[in-house]
């Protein structure tokens, strides 16, 4: 019987006893790729209740049991930390981009509100918020320092604000760099993501477009469990969260995944919404699994998914009539 | 001056203002993820938070622990190493095969097998034993932590590879993992009758208890093959 071992090969007669071996050196780093080259292997397996420590001696693979585990040791460890580091595979990065990018935005948001309720005091007429507030105050600091080539010059002259002491606009100008460096590594995070999107998702870019792409990988966990999803889960992704949030807190119930915010999803009449939604879904499944598998990129699908939804367009012009019985009324009036 | 009461075999109560369970520290001098570390008469004990430890509260209940010195250990759901730490002092003359398939666990079980050596980290799905079935010996103990939904099968097909006919089963069921709504009682009836009878081998449960109040919707069990 042939048995393989994270040390060798043997061959083990009828009372079990071994006739031959074909060891491996005690070189760690081949031990381990060995070992994980059997990770998957069916067959040749050690039998069940096996002894593979007794079996190491009696082959002379190790001569004590402190050389047998300090070498199995070693060789785990090895194995582990290829493991760990393939692991970081290239939609893995995505996805770490895709995870600071919204605590990155979280941050940014809080701090830019907390800079204009703060600024706002001495300077409440400006009507800058976000990034352009963090820069005016960088550049400026006191409203009193706006020249009078700058647009906001007569609203800073009458501005009924505090005066800004040289302590306060100190602090304040080196909190709003923090916020304008923050807006800056935003940027820097999203074209990361759009460059690495056309390398590993190039038709799920096409489809999806860079950030909600790269949220369907981030959201599926791998672009590999995505290209697996049929075309109706893909639909849904990124409801459950929500759904799971309902149920512990509350919150609104989901209606539509994540792909739900794309444009011609969301610009869509109302009535055609849902058919929409799954004609964009299909292509989505389809781009990721051509991503996936082969990785060619295929200007047609964006044409085809246009096709599509021309004629779901053509075929469906006016809302249907009976809304009113499946108690589905739309509130308000949508746009187109 | 610290009172130390044995419990078991490596497994200590340290009565320090409280009562504390309490491992000898493997490697003097480092904690593992912010215990404390009290030294008595030259040795250092580590504290062993039994709300952090499902081990550990099963300890606190009274469970018969099975872990010799030298025991040979196979854990499955080592996470980041918080219980495998303790594990791996109370056996300081055996083995303990870390099992664990989220890779980012195993980037802190890395760590902490790289300072103790009779940790062996396996990043693996403890589902397919025959994964690593080229790196493990017969074992002694197993325990499981696993948090899946067939967990009691994952449990048999485990021990029917490596369990030594004498060997035990430690195990953690959550009944969350298993049915999120059904009542946990239920449950627990129904993972011991797997355990029982479903699948080759059969257990023999020896002890099964509650984890309250260290750990909600927690069943401890202790099982040796029948
Ligand atoms: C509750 S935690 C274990 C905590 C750990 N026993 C301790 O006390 O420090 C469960 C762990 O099992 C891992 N796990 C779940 N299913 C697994 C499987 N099939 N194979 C290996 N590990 C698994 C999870 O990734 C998680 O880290």
């Amino acid at each position: 019987m042939k048995i393989d071992t994270w040390f060798g090969t043997i061959e083990t007669g009828r009372a079990g006893e071994i006739q031959e071996a074909r060891l491996l050196s005690k070189d760690i780093r081949e031990l381990a790729l060995h070992s994980l080259s059997l990770r998957d292997s069916r067959s040749d397996l050690p039998p069940e209740g096996f002894d593979l420590k007794a079996a190491a001696f009696d082959c002379g693979f190790a001569e004590s049991p402190a050389e047998y585990y300090f070498l199995l040791h070693e060789v785990t460890l090895e194995a582990a930390k290829l493991q760990v580091s393939g692991a970081l595979t290239p939609d893995q990065r995505i996805i770490q981009a895709v995870e600071a990018l919204d605590d990155i935005n979280e941050t940014t948001n809080a701090l830019s509100e907390r800079l204009s309720e703060w600024y706002g005091g001495y300077f409440p007429e400006s009507g800058l918020g976000g990034e352009d507030l963090a820069l005016f105050i960088v550049k400026y600091g006191s409203r009193e320092n706006v020249g009078p080539e700058a647009p906001l010059y007569s609203k800073a002259r009458n501005s009924m604000g505090a005066k800004l002491e040289s302590a306060d606009e100190a602090l304040l100008k080196g909190f709003a760099e923090s916020v304008c460096s923050l807006y800056e590594r935003r940027r820097q995070i999203e074209a990361y993501i759009e460059n690495s999107m056309e390398l590993i998702a190039p038709n799920l870019k096409l489809i999806a477009g860079p950030m909600l792409g790269a949220r369907l990988i981030s959201l599926a966990g791998s672009l590999g469990k995505l290209a697996e999803f049929p075309s109706s889960t893909v639909q849904v992704i990124g409801a459950s969260k929500a759904l799971f949030k309902h149920l512990r807190s509350r919150a609104p119930s989901p209606k539509h995944g994540i792909i739900y915010s794309h444009p011609l999803i969301n610009t869509a009449p109302w009535w055609v919404r849902g058919k929409v939604a799954r004609a964009v879904a299909s292509k989505l499944s389809l781009a990721a699994r051509i991503d996936f598998y082969s990785g060619e990129k295929d200007l047609s699908l964006t044409e085809k998914l246009e096709a599509k939804f021309l004629q779901i367009r053509t075929s469906n012009p006016r809302p249907p009539q009976k809304r009113q019985e499946s108690g589905a009324k739309p509130k308000k009036k949508r746009r187109k | 001056m610290p009172e130390v009461k044995k419990l078991s075999d490596g497994i200590f109560e340290v009565v320090k203002d409280k009562k504390q369970l309490a491992t000898k520290n493997l490697e003097p001098g480092k904690t593992v993820y912010g215990e404390k570390l009290i030294p008595v008469e030259g040795i250092e004990y580590r504290t062993w938070d039994p709300r952090r430890s499902k081990l550990g509260a099963m300890v606190l209940k009274k469970f018969n622990i099975p872990l010799k010195e030298d025991s040979k250990v196979l854990y499955l759901g080592a996470a980041s190493g918080t219980t495998v730490s303790h594990v791996s002092d109370i056996v300081s003359e055996g083995e303990v095969y870390a099992v664990e398939f989220a890779p980012r666990s195993m980037r802190d079980l890395i760590g902490l097998a790289s300072r103790r050596k009779n940790i062996h980290p396996i990043l693996a799905d403890a589902g397919k034993p025959d994964s690593y079935s080229h790196l493990v010996e017969p074992i002694d103990v197993i325990f499981q932590d696993v948090a899946q939904p067939n967990q009691a099968e994952i449990a048999a097909r485990n021990a029917v590879r490596f369990l030594k006919k004498d060997g035990y089963l430690l195990l953690s069921i959550k009944a969350r993992s298993i049915d999120t709504a059904a009542n946990p009682k239920e449950v627990f009836k129904e993972e011991i009758r797997k355990l029982e009878q479903a699948f080759e081998p059969r257990f023999e449960i020896l002890n099964a208890k509650d984890l309250k109040p260290y750990h909600e919707d927690h069943l401890g069990v202790l099982a040796k093959l029948r």
